[in-house]
């Protein structure tokens, strides 16, 4: 499972960002993760306390955003959710395609005084 | 009394690791040094093809190995015992090598002066796509027994490489495997990838498989 290893990376970027800007509480900790990302937002959730355990994020809520895998025909145009189209264009029914989100894993933001 | 505030960071986890992907990338173009990320499934050949392509390229340049087994050093003797330079890479249970494990691994093999380093990435398809170690090119083995379904299961995987070997045909009569059905499943993901079928075993194939390493290694020399 990778989830831990990236969870800690994150968390150390967090702990870096605040100290630079002077943070004292971190309340709640956004991502956002694509749905064709590697990382399973369960698995996620499911290692967080260990990776916060003892740092500054100890007692910050975490909070996961899922971002849709939508793609562009590259036949017709049409912009639609790969996953829910089995990977075919519902419009024209071409195969080929090029993604336009989906992929992500981002710290989107933090809630924090 | 202090009052929250929400501020926006939008860092993507894997920006981090592609900058400094770039960074080691550029460093090793500036050295003359190639390196190759091997990634496959466990146990599809990597090593064995390691093992052969040392003998065929050791005696034309100088080649380093970086083992990244998680948890033994089973490979990394094996290699050795060819006389080129090769480290074992502690992964500490992680299913994947980053761009700055990957730069710790080449300090400790000592590679400047080295004209090809072959990183023997962690057996998984899904984690080591995900995350860019730097290398000059990418590598992916998928052997026959695994099935020719593979890049329906792991689109990523075979989107990222630049070429793809098909190891142990030497098997293709036991196994139902059909290589035309791979080559067109593996295009439409990335239309410019080189498929090879090779035998590790045999050694067929390797005349072609070689031919392009060698050439990419001259290639990023220019
Ligand atoms: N028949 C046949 N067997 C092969 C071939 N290449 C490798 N093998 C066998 O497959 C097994 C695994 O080979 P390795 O080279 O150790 O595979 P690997 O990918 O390095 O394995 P891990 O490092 O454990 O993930 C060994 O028993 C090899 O002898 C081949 O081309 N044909
Ligand atoms: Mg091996
Ligand atoms: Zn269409």
């Amino acid at each position: 499972m990778h989830e831990l290893g990236v969870i800690i990376e994150v968390v150390k970027y967090v702990e870096d960002f605040a100290k630079k800007n002077k943070l004292t509480k971190i309340d709640t900790l956004v991502l956002q993760i694509g749905e064709l990302s590697a990382m399973i937002p369960r698995y996620i959730e499911a290692c967080y306390p260990a990776a916060v355990d003892g740092t500054m994020l100890q007692d910050t809520q975490l909070k996961i955003e899922i971002l849709p895998a939508n793609a562009i025909c590259r036949e017709c145009g049409s912009v639609f959710n790969v996953i829910q189209n089995n990977k075919v264009c519902p419009n024209c029914k071409s195969e080929v395609w090029e993604l336009l989100c989906g992929r992500e894993f981002m710290i989107k933001e933090i809630v924090a005084y | 009394m202090n009052t929250y505030k929400i501020i926006e960071i939008k860092e993507s986890i894997f920006s981090n690791n592609d900058r400094q992907a770039d960074k080691l990338r550029e460093e090793l173009k500036n050295k003359k040094t190639f390196l190759l990320n091997l990634m496959s499934s466990p146990g599809s050949g990597k090593t064995t093809t390691v093992l052969r392509t040392i003998e065929a390229l050791k005696d034309e340049m100088k080649i380093g190995v970086m083992e990244a087994d998680i948890d033994s050093d089973v490979d990394a003797s094996l290699v050795a015992k060819t006389g080129a330079k090769v480290i074992q890479l502690h992964t500490g249970g992680m299913c994947h090598l980053d761009a700055d494990m990957t730069k710790q691994g080449l300090d400790a093999l000592e590679a400047d002066g080295l004209d090809l380093v072959i990183l023997e990435n962690v057996g998984n398809l899904v984690c080591p796509a995900e995350f860019d170690t730097g290398s000059s090119k990418n590598a992916m083995i998928l052997s026959v027994p695994e099935g020719d379904d593979k890049p329906l299961k792991y689109p990523l995987m075979f989107s990222v490489v630049d070429v793809l070997l098909i190891n142990k045909i030497d098997a293709m009569c036991i196994f139902d495997f059909d290589i035309e059905k791979v080559k067109e499943r593996v295009k439409k993901l990335n239309p410019n990838i080189k498929v090879i079928p090779i035998s590790a075993k045999t050694g067929e194939g390797f005349d072609e498989w070689i031919d392009w390493l060698r050439n990419e290694v001259k290639a990023w020399k220019e």
